[in-house]
C-alpha cells in the first residue's frame, strides 16, 4: 500500500474529483485550503492580496499497482496547463488499522 | 459558505431572487408619482395680524416689531422679513430647508403667545400660515367665447366646474376674470336732489319688494292650504316699477324716474384676454402629495369632454400645465438613461468582443437600476428630475464591479479551469476589492445626504439613490455575474490531436479579433513606450503636468469661467410685466396691452399663445396672491412653442420683447422674466438696502437704479420691490360741523360708500342662481372731484348735505408699506442677468455700488440667489473637504499606508483641469450642479487609480523590481481602467448632451464629469506611476534588509557539537 498525496489548485477540484472516480478509487482524505509554494516553478498559492489563489490537498492510500496509474493522470493534467498546477508525492503505508 | 459560492451552487434561488426583485421593482416603478422634484416643503412661515384702523406705521411698532424680536429666537430660522401695510402686519418666517415644520410651527405658536400679551388692544390674534406648495397652481386654462360670453360665468359655473370638480385630487378651480351678471340701479343725484329723497330708500324699497314669505296655513272645510306671498323679481325690468315714493301732490315716484337699470355684467375692473380675445383664466390647484401628471391628464380628458356639451363658440386652450413640463423633462431623461444604457453595453462589448461577457455585464445594469425604485417607493418619493438623474449618473458606474469580476473569470477559463470553478474561485480573489472600490463611491455619496439647505433637498435623493445602486451592483457582481459566467461561458476550445499533444483551437479568426484587438494591442504597445518614457525622465513629466495644472487655472483665476447658482431652464414661458403711469384708466392700459400684444406676435412668430390681465378683481378669491395687477399694470404670460420646434432661446426672445417695450414712452417699467414659477430656477441677483428713512432708502435704491441699468450691460429686469407711492382721495371731515347737522364720520363714510361704491338691495333669483341688485349714483355722479363734493348725504333732520358743506376733498399719497427684514426697513432691487453669469453680475453691481456715496444709516448687501449660491458653493467646499478625507480614509485602510492613497489622490487635481478645459469650451458657467459633478469626480477618478496602484502593489509584492512591476501593471491595467472610465464618460454623454426641455439644469453635470474624468484618466495613467516610482524609492528598496534585523535569531552562533554523522 502507498500512500500518494496529490497537492493542486483549487479550480481543478472537479477534475481531480473526475480522476479518482474513472480510476475507481474510492478512499480518499480531502483538505479544501492549503497554502504552499513550488521549489521551482509553481507559484504561491496563499490565500493573500498578492497571491490570492489556493490549494487543495488529497491524500488516498492505493494498492501499489495503482499508483502508476494515478500519477500518470495527474501528469496528464499537469500537461492540461502547467500554470495551474498540480504535484503529487507518494510514501509507503507502514501499518494499518 | 461565502455567498458567491451559494449563488453558484444554486442557480435557480440565484435567478430567482434577482428576478422577484425585478419584479418588486417594476411593481414599485408602476405605483410612483411622476413630479419636477422630490417633495419639499418650502419652509416658510407667515404670522398675520390684523389691527383695525391703525397705519402701516404704527402697525410696524406696536405689532410687527414685538412680533419680530419675539419669534427672532425660533430654532431654525433663517431670515424674519416683515410687512407693515395700513390694517395688517405680516412677519414672514424662512428657515432651512428640510426641518419638520409641524414642529417649527408649535414653537413659533408658543413665541406668539408669549408676544400677545404685549399687543395692542382690539388686535386680532395673531394668525399662523404655513406656505404649502400645493397651493401653486398645477394648470392654467383660457375659456374664449364670443357671442356666450355674458353668459360664459353661468355656463362654466354649471357645466362646466362640476364635472372637473370629480377629478380626484383636484384642490382649488378658480374661474378668474368671469363676467358676473350684476344689474346696476343708477341713480341720478340732481332728480334725488328734486325729489328730496335719499338713495338709500330706493334701495330699501327695491330690497322690501322682493320677496317670498310665507302668511300661514289657511283652514277651509274639506282642505288645507299654505298660503305665501310671492312678490320676488322675477325680470330685472320689474324694479323699475317700483315706487319709491308719493310727492306731496299724490304723485308716485318710480323707480325708473330717478334712475336707469340696467341688467349687465359687472362694471370691467380685470382685463383677460387670450389671444386678444375675451377670456376667463380656469385656475386649477392639486391637494396636496396628489399625483400632478395623473391630475392634468385627467383633467384634460374631462375638459375635452365636457367641451363639447358648451356652446360651440365657447373655447377652452391650455396655457399652461405643470404635467407637460413634467413629463417632458422626465420623457428627456428617461431618453438619457436609455441612450446612456446603450453606450455602456457598446464599450462592453468593443472591449470584451463576446457577446455573452456583454450580456452578462449589462444585466447588472437594470437590476441595479430597478432596486433604485424600490427604495423611491419605501421613502415615498416620486419619479422626479432629481431621481432620474441619478439613475443616469450612476449607469456608468455599475458595470465596473461586474467588468472586474468577469474579467478575472475569463482569465481563469482560459487557463483551462472548468467555468463553474473558475466562477468560483476568481471571484473569491477579487470580492474583496471589488467591495472596496465601492465604499469609496459610497464615501463620496453618502455625505451628500448630510447636506443642509435647499442644495440638501436636491442632493440627498442622488447620494441615497447613487449609494444604493452601485452597492446593489456589487451585490451582483458578485452573486448573479459569476453565476452567469459559470453557465453562460464556454471554456476555451481545445482538443488533443493525433499525437496525444493538446491543441487550442485558433480563435485569431474574425473581424473583431483582426481589428478591434488588433488596435486595442497598438493602444497597449505605444502607452506601454510612453509610461517607459515617462518613468525616464520623471522630472519632466511631473513638471509639465503641474505647468498643465497651473495654465489650467488661469482662466479659473482670470475670471473667464462664471458662476451660477443654477442654469435657467427654457420651458417656453415668458410673464411680461408692464407697468404705465400711475393712475392710467383700465381703459388705456388695455390700448396698450393690445397694442403690445400685436407687435409681439409679429416680432415673434414662435409665440403660441399670449394670455394677459390688466387691472384688478376687487374680490377674486386665491388667485388674487399671486397675480398683483392693477389698474395700470398689464400681465402677460406668454406660450412660445416647444423647445426643440424653434431656434431661438427663450432668453433672445425676451430680450427682443424687453427691446419694443423700450420704445414706448407711456411704459414707465417693464420686465420679462422668463422663469415660470416653481421649478424654472430663475436666478437673481438682489440688492437689499436698509435704512430707517423711506425717503433716503429710496434715492439710494433709485441711484443705484440707474447707475446699474447704465452701466452693467448684463443687467435686466430690475425691480424696486417697494411699491411705488400711490395717489389716493381723501376725504377730510369737519367734525363740528357733522355735528351740527346730527352727523358722524360713520355714517357720512356709510353713505359715501353706498353711492359711490353701490349698496346692495337684494338679490335677483334666476334659474337658481342669485345676482346682485347694486344701487348707486350714476357714473357722471362720481367721477370727478366735483362731482363727489356734489353728493348729497341725508342728515337726521330730514334735509339732505352737500359732502363739500361737511369735508374737503384732497389728493395724498398714500404711505408705502413698511418691509422689513431682520428687524430693519429695507427694499430690494432685483437684477436678472442676461448673458452673463450670476457671479459676474453680482460683482459688476458691487462695483457699481461701490462709487455711489452712500448715506450714514444705510446699509446694503447682496443677496437673492445669489446669496443662495454662495451658501451652496461654501457647503460644497466643505462636502469636498469633508469627501477627501473620507476615501483618503477608506483607501488607506485598504491599502494599509499613508502614502499610497496620497499617490492616488494626486490624479484629483488634473480632474479640476479638465473640467476647466470642459467649460471654456462649452462656455458653461460653473453650478452647483457642476460643483455636484467636482465632487462627483473625486470618487470616479480616485477608482482608476485604486485599480492602477493596487496592482502595482500586487506585483511588487509577488517580489518584481519597481520599474517592472509599474509597466507590467501598466500593461495589465489600462484596458480595465479605460473601459471604466469610458463607460463613465458615456455614460453621461447623453446628459450632457441632450437638448430636451428641463436638461439645461443637467448640462454642466454631465459636461463637468466627462472633461474631468478624460483628463484625469490619462493623467492617472501616466502621472500615477511616476509618482509611485518617486514615492516608492524610500522605505521599500531595504525591506529586505529590514525584515533581516526582525529574524535575529538566524544570526547566532549554532553551539551544538558536531554529530557522528
Amino acid at each position: 500500500m502507498k500512500a500518494v498525496f496529490i497537492i493542486f489548485n483549487q479550480a481543478n477540484t472537479s477534475h481531480i474529483e473526475f480522476m479518482l472516480d474513472e480510476l475507481k478509487i474510492n478512499g480518499f482524505t480531502f483538505f479544501e485550503q492549503v497554502q504552499g509554494r513550488g521549489s521551482h516553478t509553481g507559484e504561491p498559492r496563499r490565500g493573500t492580496h498578492s497571491w490570492p489563489e489556493m490549494n487543495s490537498a488529497v491524500i488516498t492510500v492505493v494498492e501499489d499497482e495503482k499508483v502508476e496509474e494515478l500519477l500518470s493522470c495527474v501528469h496528464k493534467l499537469d500537461l492540461r496547463n502547467k500554470d495551474v498546477g498540480i504535484r503529487a508525492f507518494v510514501w509507503n503505508v507502514e501499518q494499518t488499522v | 459558505m461565502s455567498i458567491y459560492k451559494s449563488a453558484i451552487n444554486k442557480p435557480v434561488t440565484t435567478v430567482l431572487v434577482f428576478v422577484a426583485v425585478i419584479v418588486i421593482g417594476l411593481f414599485c416603478y408602476r405605483q410612483l408619482p411622476i413630479d419636477q422634484f422630490p417633495e419639499m416643503d418650502p419652509p416658510y412661515i407667515t404670522v398675520m395680524t390684523t389691527y383695525a384702523g391703525a397705519s402701516a406705521s404704527e402697525i410696524e411698532t406696536n405689532v410687527t416689531k414685538l412680533l419680530e424680536n419675539s419669534l427672532n429666537s425660533v430654532d431654525g430660522l433663517k431670515s424674519i422679513t416683515s410687512q407693515s401695510k395700513d390694517n395688517l402686519s405680516m412677519v414672514l418666517l424662512e428657515f432651512e430647508w428640510g426641518l419638520d415644520l409641524d414642529e417649527v410651527i408649535n414653537d413659533i405658536r408658543s413665541y406668539v403667545d408669549m408676544a400677545k400679551n404685549n399687543l395692542p388692544d382690539g388686535c386680532s390674534t395673531p394668525f399662523i400660515l404655513k406656505f404649502s406648495s400645493s397651493a401653486m397652481p398645477i394648470a392654467q386654462y383660457a375659456i374664449t367665447a364670443d357671442e356666450s360670453y355674458a353668459g360664459l360665468d353661468k355656463i362654466l359655473n354649471d357645466e362646466l366646474l362640476p364635472v372637473l370638480n370629480q377629478v380626484d385630487g383636484i384642490g382649488n378651480l378658480t374661474l378668474s376674470g368671469t363676467p358676473e351678471r350684476y344689474i346696476y340701479v343708477e341713480v341720478d343725484q340732481q332728480k334725488l336732489d328734486a325729489y328730496g329723497i335719499s338713495l338709500e330708500t330706493i334701495s330699501n324699497m327695491i330690497g322690501a319688494n322682493n320677496l317670498n314669505m310665507s302668511s300661514g296655513t289657511v283652514k277651509m272645510p274639506k282642505e288645507q292650504y299654505q298660503m305665501e306671498v310671492r312678490s320676488e323679481y322675477v325680470e330685472s325690468s320689474e324694479i323699475a316699477d317700483i315706487v319709491v315714493t308719493t310727492t306731496m301732490d299724490g304723485r308716485q315716484v318710480f323707480v325708473r324716474d330717478i334712475a336707469t337699470i340696467r341688467d349687465t355684467i359687472k362694471d370691467l375692473s380685470l382685463d383677460e384676454k387670450f389671444n386678444s380675445r375675451d377670456a376667463v383664466r380656469l385656475i386649477v390647484s392639486k391637494q396636496t402629495g396628489a399625483n400632478t401628471v395623473k391630475i392634468c391628464r385627467e383633467l384634460e380628458k374631462e375638459i375635452n369632454k365636457a367641451a363639447k356639451m358648451l356652446p360651440t363658440d365657447v373655447h377652452i386652450e391650455k396655457v399652461y400645465d405643470s404635467a407637460d413640463d413634467i413629463q417632458q423633462s422626465i420623457s428627456s431623461l428617461e431618453e438619457s438613461i436609455l441612450y446612456a444604457l446603450l453606450f455602456v453595453v457598446l464599450v462592453v462589448l468593443f472591449f470584451l468582443g463576446k457577446w455573452r461577457a456583454a450580456l452578462i455585464i449589462s444585466l447588472t445594469i437594470p437590476i441595479s437600476l430597478i432596486v433604485a425604485f424600490i427604495y423611491l417607493k419605501f421613502v415615498d418619493s416620486s419619479l422626479n428630475i432629481i431621481s432620474l438623474c441619478s439613475l443616469s449618473v450612476a449607469i456608468g458606474m455599475v458595470v465596473d464591479d461586474a467588468i472586474v469580476v468577469l474579467e478575472n473569470i475569463t482569465k481563469h477559463i482560459s487557463r483551462g479551469s472548468s467555468p463553474r470553478e473558475a466562477a468560483i474561485y476568481a471571484t473569491n480573489e477579487v470580492w474583496v476589492s471589488v467591495i472596496a472600490t465601492t465604499l469609496v463611491i459610497a464615501a463620496v455619496f453618502i455625505p451628500m445626504t448630510m447636506l443642509s439647505g435647499i442644495a440638501g433637498i436636491m442632493f440627498k435623493e442622488l447620494g441615497w439613490i447613487v449609494t444604493i445602486v452601485v452597492s446593489t451592483s456589487t451585490i451582483t457582481a458578485i452573486t448573479l455575474t459569476p453565476m452567469l459566467c459559470s453557465k453562460l461561458l464556454k471554456a476555451r476550445p481545445v482538443h488533443v490531436d493525433e499525437n496525444g499533444r493538446l491543441v487550442e483551437d485558433d480563435l485569431h479568426t474574425g473581424w473583431y479579433q483582426k481589428y478591434i484587438v488588433g488596435f486595442l494591442n497598438k493602444v497597449d504597445v505605444w502607452y506601454a513606450k510612453a509610461l517607459q518614457a515617462c518613468l525616464r525622465h520623471k522630472a519632466l513629466t511631473l513638471a509639465f503636468c503641474f505647468l498643465l495644472f497651473f495654465a489650467s487655472l488661469i482662466p479659473l483665476a482670470s475670471g473667464q469661467i462664471g458662476t451660477d447658482f443654477m442654469q435657467e431652464g427654457d420651458n417656453g414661458r415668458i410673464t411680461v410685466n408692464v407697468e404705465l403711469q400711475l393712475g392710467t384708466r383700465i381703459d388705456e392700459t388695455l390700448k396698450t396691452a393690445r397694442k403690445l400684444e400685436a407687435r409681439f406676435c409679429e416680432l415673434v412668430p414662435e409665440i403660441r399663445l399670449i394670455s394677459t390681465s390688466a387691472g384688478s378683481n376687487d374680490d377674486a378669491g386665491v388667485s388674487a396672491i399671486f397675480s398683483s395687477t392693477t389698474n395700470y399694470k398689464i400681465s402677460m404670460r406668454i406660450t412660445c412653442s416647444k423647445k426643440n420646434e424653434r431656434e431661438r432661446g427663450i432668453f433672445e426672445i425676451a430680450e427682443v420683447l424687453r427691446e419694443e417695450m423700450a420704445k414706448y414712452p407711456e411704459i414707465v417699467s417693464f420686465q420679462a422674466q422668463t422663469s415660470g414659477g416653481m421649478g424654472g430656477g430663475g436666478t437673481s441677483v438682489e440688492v437689499e438696502i436698509y435704512g430707517y428713512d423711506f425717503d433716503e432708502t429710496n434715492r439710494v435704491a433709485e441711484q443705484i437704479r440707474q447707475r446699474i441699468q447704465e452701466n452693467v450691460p448684463g443687467a435686466r429686469d430690475i425691480i424696486n420691490s417697494r411699491d411705488k407711492d400711490r395717489v389716493e382721495l381723501m376725504v377730510n371731515l369737519d367734525k363740528e360741523k357733522l355735528a351740527r347737522h346730527g352727523l358722524t364720520s360713520g355714517t357720512v363714510a356709510t353713505y359715501l360708500r353706498n353711492r359711490v361704491n353701490g349698496v346692495t338691495a337684494g338679490l335677483l333669483k334666476d334659474d337658481g342662481d342669485e345676482y346682485y341688485i347694486v344701487v348707486r349714483l350714476k357714473e357722471e355722479n362720481r367721477n370727478s372731484i366735483t362731482s363727489i363734493e356734489d353728493i348729497s348725504i341725508p342728515a337726521p333732520t330730514g334735509q339732505n348735505i352737500k359732502l363739500s358743506e361737511v369735508a374737503t376733498i384732497g389728493e395724498y399719497w398714500t404711505p408705502p408699506t413698511i418691509t422689513r427684514k431682520s428687524r430693519q426697513r429695507y427694499l430690494t432691487l432685483m437684477v436678472t442677468p442676461y448673458r452673463t453669469s450670476l457671479g459676474d453680475l453680482a460683482a459688476a453691481i458691487e462695483q457699481e455700488i461701490g462709487q455711489i456715496d452712500i448715506p450714514n444709516g444705510i446699509t446694503y448687501r447682496l443677496a437673492g440667489n445669489f446669496e443662495d449660491q454662495q451658501e451652496s458653493f461654501a457647503d460644497m467646499g466643505t462636502l469636498m473637504l469633508l469627501i477627501i478625507m473620507l476615501v483618503y480614509i477608506v483607501m488607506a485602510s485598504q491599502f494599509e499606508s499613508f502614502a499610497k492613497p496620497a499617490i492616488i489622490m494626486f490624479a484629483i487635481p488634473f480632474a479640476l483641469t479638465g473640467v476647466i478645459a470642459a467649460l471654456l469650451i462649452t462656455g458653461t458657467t460653473l453650478d452647483i450642479i457642476g460643483a455636484l459633478g467636482i465632487i462627483m469626480l473625486v470618487g470616479i477618478v480616485v477608482k482608476n487609480g485604486i485599480v492602477l496602484v493596487d496592482y502595482i502593489n500586487l506585483l511588487r509584492d509577488r517580489g518584481h523590481e519597481l520599474s517592472e512591476a509599474i509597466a507590467m501593471a501598466g500593461a495589465s491595467r489600462l484596458r480595465p481602467v479605460l473601459m471604466t472610465a469610458f463607460t463613465t464618460i458615456l455614460g453621461m454623454l447623453p446628459m450632457a448632451l441632450s437638448r430636451g426641455e428641463g436638461s439645461e439644469m443637467w448640462h454642466p453635470l454631465g459636461i463637468v464629469v466627462m472633461g474631468g474624468l478624460l483628463v484625469s484618466t490619462i493623467i492617472t495613467l501616466i502621472v500615477v506611476p511616476v509618482m509611485y516610482a518617486l514615492m516608492s524609492r524610500h522605505g521599500e528598496r531595504d525591506k529586505e534588509e529590514k525584515n533581516r534585523k526582525n529574524f535575529i535569531f538566524m544570526q547566532i552562533a549554532d553551539d551544538r557539537k558536531p554529530s557522528n554523522k
